[in-house]
């Protein structure tokens, strides 16, 4: 197994920053701060460190390294730079009469990204090993499991032919990024962390999904037991929480994954405002080697409020029923 | 002000908007029917995965027509101290969007505006709100 | 014949003072009710006692045949307003395209605790969280920082706080979308919901709701059941997720080609 911790040490995490939301929004620079040493986390009654409390792991920082960048981390003035242009961006109107522009605005709702809390990473990609900060090659199954999927999804049909044609996120069955790993979206990147005796608890909003992990060392579910989610066993090593997920299903392709995934995450809270949120892929099915991500949890504001995202799916009723309207009157 | 949106090398380098959600809204509403709707509320439900403001709008016949705009998730406006007080039903509206494929009195909201032109919702600064976001 | 009568007497005065049953408490002093914790009556068919009665499917037979049961309403019929009662019939003879559960929609509350599947209490000091089976519903009660709820929801807003033994969950914010049970019983978006938990032994609640809806019912009216502890050592509330099961129910008419 691929030790991280050399990366772990080298992982550089500035005083979060708020971009507010003043429009037109805008970054706020950071304050460089050193790493505060004096900092420990507080325990929970039952001893275990205490993550609880409302999290986002909003980023501007994509999973892979883009490919003209060639280093691991910005400075702290490039990071700077970028976030601020990406809030421009956000903050940008699309062209009246494209695509692009069939979308309520983002900024008017508080959901674009420059408008909640993150914490500003200085990594050019969550992910920290390989260290060209992409995934590792497939193997010939993983590349022939994906031929296979894209192929039998051109055999459905188009997305508007039936309800399954559609993404599992856009029928609420579970958002892409619930994962786990959990990784953020375009909005709503929320979770809430409640601790009790023998249990970790993460509320994730989008769309509502509970992870309720065991920490009494039971064995992960029977193997004919599979869940969208897996099945999530924890264990602490020393402050860092780290949790083991096996028992998923073929249905969620992690990035081309396997039902036969083991995922590792790890949850160390670093400081008061930030958990550093690590995980470790392993499908030796699907790609060469494991591969490793990281990126930061920082403190958010409550609360999170019910995402009934099936309940209210009007929108997929209003888009299966309009194409089958466009059919009709193109058949006349 | 409108620009239009650089495509920027900042872009290139960071996560864009998932390019899915703008995909399953022109599949539900026409790029070639943009619409001006000037009406009042009569509802504004907070719901997910997106929410939907109902409004009456008074068409130049002096019929009263119900249309349902669809906007984005409270969520967020929730945390920013939104809730279902704070637009009161009676509100007059300006929506600038586009319709449902399926010709019915539906629209996504592009632009939600208060009849003087101010935008409904600025985050932080939504009315009623309770104050600025912090951390 | 003296000594019955004082070993009566004795028996009389030690039961009058047996305390009532005081459940461990968690670091902070309350009454743990952590657990997974699940309902064992037939509440789910239909909160008044009612008799064996065929179900909506034919084809389902006696294993979807209505079971009977007594019912968990205390004091009489419930109490609907004459037009509510109306309401109900028609939810009732129209239950197999009505019921949200069908649709796999979130079961609301006080449903949520007597369908026939595990649920787990995650109690810490601020925050209980309630996650149950069906739907993966989930509920947060806030036990400090009481607020209104900002808008409605299928789950309802949960303010709690403790009194001696019970948790007091009060509840409100709901929409008019969810249903007490199979056989119709509703409520609108005025419903409250005030919910007692209290620890009758190591392995039982004793749960408790007030249910109170002016727009539907002449007067509060009350339910009241045991909670049954799961207690196999590795009891787990399970990924109940039915939202593909009903995918063809609600959008199969809307499939290319569908014959409508």
């Amino acid at each position: 197994m691929t030790r991280v911790l050399g990366i772990v040490a080298t992982f550089v995490l500035l005083t979060p920053v708020t971009l507010t939301a003043q429009a037109p929004a805008r970054v706020t620079p950071a304050v460089p701060s050193k790493t505060n040493t004096t900092w420990r986390v507080s325990r929970t009654p039952d001893g275990q460190p205490d993550l609880q409390g409302f999290w986002t792991n909003t980023t501007y920082t994509p999973l892979e390294r883009p490919k003209n960048v060639n280093k691991p981390f910005f400075t702290e003035a490039e990071a700077l730079e970028l976030a601020k242009k990406a809030a421009d961006n956000e903050e940008a109107q699309t062209e009246p009469g494209t695509i692009a522009d069939v979308h309520y605005d983002f900024t008017q709702f508080g959901l674009d990204r420059s408008q909640g809390a993150q914490a500003l990473n200085l990594r050019t990609s969550m992910i920290v090993d390989p260290p060209d900060g992409r995934i590792p090659p497939m193997t010939a199954e993983g590349q022939k499991r994906t031929t296979e999927r894209a192929e039998a999804a051109k055999r459905r049909g188009a997305a508007t032919d039936a309800v399954q044609n559609q993404s599992l996120s856009v029928r609420c069955i579970l958002m892409d990024r619930d994962g786990p790993p959990m990784l953020p979206g375009a909005y709503n990147n929320n979770y809430q962390i409640v601790q009790t005796p023998g249990y970790v608890m993460i509320l994730v909003e989008m769309l509502h999904q509970p992870r309720i992990i065991p920490l009494d060392g039971r064995s992960q579910l029977p193997q004919n037991v599979r869940q969208l989610m897996g099945s999530s066993r924890g264990h602490w090593e020393g402050d860092t929480l780290v949790v083991e997920t096996t028992n998923f299903t073929d249905k969620t392709a992690f990035q081309g994954s396997s039902a036969n995934m083991r995922l590792i995450e790890r949850f160390t809270r670093v400081a008061e405002d930030t958990i550093q949120y690590q995980f470790t892929v392993d499908d030796p099915s699907t790609w060469t080697k494991p591969w490793t991500a990281e990126l930061p949890m920082e403190k958010t504001i409550p609360p999170i409020f019910e995402h009934a995202c099936h309940e209210g799916n009007y929108g997929l009723y209003n888009t299966l029923a309009g194409a089958r309207e466009e059919e009709k009157k193109t058949s006349k | 002000m409108r620009q239009k949106l650089a495509v920027t090398i900042a872009a290139v380098l960071l996560s864009a908007v998932p390019v899915w959600a703008h995909h399953a809204f022109s599949a539900e509403f026409d790029v070639n029917k943009p619409i001006k709707l000037q009406g009042t509320l009569t509802k504004w439900e907070m719901i997910n995965p997106h929410s939907w403001f109902h409004l009456d709008v008074k068409g130049p016949d002096g019929n009263v027509v119900s249309w349902l705009v669809e906007g984005g998730s409270p969520n967020q406006l929730i945390r920013l101290g939104v809730t279902k007080k704070t637009l009161s039903v009676g509100t007059e509206f300006i929506i600038e969007g586009y319709q449902a494929r399926d010709g019915t009195n539906k629209a996504v909201g592009r632009n939600f505006l208060f009849a003087d032109g101010r935008r409904l919702f600025l985050g932080g600064s939504a009315p009623g709100a309770g104050g600025t976001e912090g951390k | 014949m003296r000594v019955v009568a004082c070993l009566l007497l004795a028996a009389t005065i030690a039961s009058a003072q047996t305390p009532a049953y005081k459940a461990p408490r968690t670091a902070d002093g309350q009454p743990n009710l952590n657990g997974i914790w699940q309902a064992l009556n037939e509440a789910y068919w239909d909160i008044e006692g009612h008799g064996a009665a065929p179900g909506p499917v034919l084809a389902l037979g006696a294993s979807a045949a209505v079971a009977p049961g007594l019912g968990i309403v205390e004091g009489g019929p419930i109490p609907y307003r004459p037009e509510a009662a109306v309401k109900k019939k028609e939810n009732f003879d129209k239950r197999l395209t009505l019921d949200p559960e069908i649709k796999c929609y979130l079961p609301g509350v006080p449903r949520a605790n007597y369908m026939p599947y595990p649920f787990q209490i995650i109690q810490t000091p601020k925050y209980i969280m309630m996650v149950y089976t069906f739907a993966r519903a989930v509920r947060t009660i806030y036990m400090d920082d009481h607020k209104e709820a900002p808008a409605d929801s299928w789950m309802g807003w949960s303010n709690g706080h403790w009194e001696a033994e019970t948790l007091v969950v009060d509840t409100t914010g709901f929409n008019d979308q969810t249903w007490f049970d199979r056989a119709g019983n509703f409520h609108s978006d005025e419903l409250h919901v005030v919910e007692r938990f209290t620890a009758a032994d190591k392995d039982h609640l004793l749960y408790e709701a007030t249910i109170e809806d002016p727009k539907v019912f002449t007067r509060p009216w009350k339910m009241s059941m045991p909670l049954y502890r799961r207690v196999e050592k590795n009891a787990e509330v399970l990924e109940f997720n039915c939202v593909e099961f009903v995918e063809d129910l609600i959008y199969g008419h809307l499939r290319k080609g569908a014959s409508k």
